[in-house]
């Protein structure tokens, strides 16, 4: 169980993650599709690129970023004492 | 009655159980497939593909019977977080992600992306934002959670007034989905299957509550996968020899580009501000399908993910689902498998507008009227595709295709066996029952324990907590039908309107309440309102042309006020009480009993009368 003193220095570990997880996604989901049109000269499997990243790319941008935040809150979960135990 | 929960308790034979589930399913669509070969009757063959999952699914539900509230509230918070993730990323789409996004991609192409890119943003921004809370916290509702985050019941029915309305939008626009896809199946009215598909769900859902809703939409789940992978994957395979349409339909892509480009199909520039996805009814093929921004401009593009990703994070029929698993950390795993399971349908609904369009432009555009192929002609017997007569050869102009019957309309136009066009009939209907089931169990929960509450929920006996909640929902299940027939609008429509309305007035307060710890109830009460009325306004505004932004986009108004109001409210506010703090600094832990079930453990102690 997590000492009272630790939660503190837990929550603003947790937050700076949050932040790290969501900003570059946030971005890329703003930014990748509005320069779709100009990427889609070139290609990947076949298809635009541009098409290919809004479409592939942030799904798998998506499927990363919550990847590593389960991992690294996890992480600082342990690292704080501030797991769960079963 | 046991609060705590652990992974132990968790059922080992659930991967046997739906194993059986799958096997059952691939058995019926193949004596199907045989039955269709040695001639049996279409209309027996459509009973037999409508009527046998639906009796599967709402087997599961009924034998997963609730009898405490812990059970019918939260599954008994047992729930693995792969099976809690595959029916949130079906659920999350329901037949507005199956049949409408699908009819979307396939008619405004690139440009429906931003709804593809919403659904997927919105379950990330779920995971990291919200839901290890409200898994920690362990309310059965989120205006609940707000409630007790605050301490205060103005707070908790505020919210549930406010979040009814979004509830209700998406329960329309799915039933309206669900009854679409039956009506194709079975060949009766809407209306009809409406009635018959609503009573079946509130049955199965009034027997085991949440437990139902989970065990039998994990079916609902794998049926509605395995329904959008098959006719996807033989197309693929035919198209390039491997299994895979969702990387491999790029080839098919750079053809379709080509002939796009010989047939002068234009290339449409959209204002920046422009929203206009296709609507119910024949919509032509307007635009290249890798053009961008021709029928939803650069800024609406922008602002309907955003919109959407905030509207989905924020859902508050989907939300209170991360409460069924054992813990924490399975909440966040959970919403793991859910961008996992949201990422594959959202990659292949693509690949299956591609093959379409593919097809209408290589064999139907540019043929004389009597060279159109067979399977053209039965789209159009069929009503899913409509061509204006004429002597000149057929141009993109003259045709039409309903936008929500797109799914199913790729196994007729690949010549599939019919058994597989009613397999994607049934892939469609049990994502929107998926959405359908969520949306009610969330409407009939929040009326009954945060609206008709005549004394405090916890003291009521257990019987007749459930009691109550059974009747909410077959009340909700009233309005519902009652609704879903009287409703005119477009179901997508509804449904993004829906979600502006959850990014509106759900979203900024739930994001406040727990990250920022200076924000109270008057600040909470306030936003909740701005949002849903400026929302609400700007969705009035918008429909009727007095301003320029487009109804689905009024949570790009919402949000911020929203947000605004709750910050500036907050900080002329007295300072928090004490025990608030402490709850929310218990909360923001994973570690420790859940908050809800410790309160209601201590309260039954409390009450317990000395043997």
């Amino acid at each position: 169980m997590i000492e009272r003193n630790e939660r503190k220095a837990y929550w603003r570990h947790t937050k700076v993650q949050m932040l790290t997880s969501l900003l570059p996604f946030l971005l890329a989901m703003i930014i990748l599709p509005i320069y779709a049109d100009a990427l889609n000269e070139k290609r990947v499997l076949g298809m635009p690129l541009g098409y290919f990243l809004a479409c592939h790319g942030l799904m798998v941008i998506g499927f990363i970023t919550v990847a590593v935040f389960i991992n690294r809150q996890d992480a600082i979960d342990h690292w704080h004492g501030a797991h769960e135990d079963f | 009655m046991a609060f705590t929960s652990s992974t132990r308790l968790v059922n080992p034979r659930l991967g046997t159980y739906f194993g059986i589930f799958t096997a059952a399913l691939v058995a019926l669509v193949l004596m199907a497939l045989m039955l269709e070969q040695l001639g049996v009757a279409d209309p027996l063959l459509r009973s037999l593909m409508f009527s046998a999952p639906l009796l599967l699914y709402a087997a599961i539900g009924f034998n997963a019977r609730a009898n405490e509230p812990h059970d019918y509230f939260a599954s008994g918070r047992r729930v693995p977080a792969f099976f809690n993730g595959l029916v949130l990323g079906v659920a999350v789409l329901g037949g507005a992600g199956f049949l409408g996004l699908t009819g979307a991609l396939f008619i405004a192409g690139f440009d429906a992306l931003c709804l593809s890119i919403g659904w997927c943003a919105g379950l990330v921004f779920m995971a990291v934002l919200f839901a290890p809370y409200v898994r920690k916290f362990g309310t059965y509702t989120i205006p609940a959670f707000l409630g007790r985050r605050f301490d205060s019941r103005a707070v908790r029915v505020l919210a549930a007034a406010v979040l009814c309305p979004s509830i209700l939008l998406v329960l329309v626009a799915e039933t309206r989905f669900a009854a679409y896809a039956a009506a194709w199946l079975v060949g009766q009215p809407e209306p009809i299957m409406t009635a018959v598909l609503i009573a079946l769900v509130a049955a199965v859902l009034a027997a085991g509550g949440m437990r139902s809703l989970t065990w039998s939409s994990v079916a609902k789940a794998i049926t509605a996968l395995l329904a959008l992978a098959v006719p996807a994957t033989i197309f693929g395979l035919m198209a390039s020899n491997l299994p895979l349409p969702q990387m491999t339909h790029g080839n098919t892509l750079r053809v379709l580009t080509r002939m796009e480009m010989l047939r002068n199909l234009p290339i449409v520039i959209a204002p920046p501000l422009a929203f206009d996805l296709p609507g119910v009814g024949m919509e032509a093929l307007g635009k290249r399908f890798v053009q961008s921004f021709g029928n939803v401009g650069t800024l609406g593009f922008v602002l309907a993910s955003l919109v959407m990703a905030a509207g989905v994070a924020a859902s508050p029929s989907l939300l209170p689902r991360s409460g069924t698993t054992p813990g924490v950390y399975e909440a966040r795993k959970s919403l793991g498998w859910a961008v996992l399971v949201a990422g594959v349908i959202l990659l292949t609904l693509p690949a299956v507008a591609v093959y379409l369009r593919f097809l209408v432009f290589e064999q139907v555009i540019g043929q004389s009227a009597d060279q159109v192929p067979t399977w053209m002609q039965l789209l159009q017997q069929a009503g899913i595709a409509q061509l204006e007569p004429s002597t000149q050869p057929i141009s993109v102009g003259r045709l039409g295709f309903e936008r929500d019957a797109v799914l199913f309309a790729l196994p007729i136009a690949a010549g599939f066996p019919q058994v597989l066009v009613y397999l994607a009939l049934i892939g469609a209907l049990a994502a929107a029952l998926t959405g359908l089931s969520a949306s009610l169990f969330a409407l009939a929960a929040i009326v009954a324990e945060d609206v008709v509450r005549a004394s405090p929920v916890e003291v009521a006996s257990d019987r007749a907590r459930l009691g109550r909640a059974r009747i909410a929902l077959a009340g909700m299940a009233l309005v519902a039908v009652w609704l879903a027939i009287a409703a005119p609008a477009d179901p997508l429509q509804l449904f993004l309107w829906g979600v502006t309305l959850s990014a509106s007035g759900c979203f900024p307060i739930l994001v406040l309440s727990i990250w920022w710890r200076r924000t109270k109830a008057w600040g909470a009460m306030a936003g909740m309102l701005t949002g849903v009325l400026v929302a609400g306004a700007a969705i009035l505004l918008g429909e009727s042309g007095a301003i320029a932004l487009p109804s689905a986009l009024a949570g790009a108004l919402g949000l911020p006020c929203a947000m605004l109001v709750t910050i500036v409210l907050s900080v002329m506010t007295p300072a928090r009480r004490l025990n608030v703090l402490e709850q929310l600094g218990e909360m923001r832990v994973p570690g420790g009993e859940t908050v809800y079930d410790r309160e209601m453990r201590l309260l039954r102690l409390k009450n317990r009368t000395p043997s």
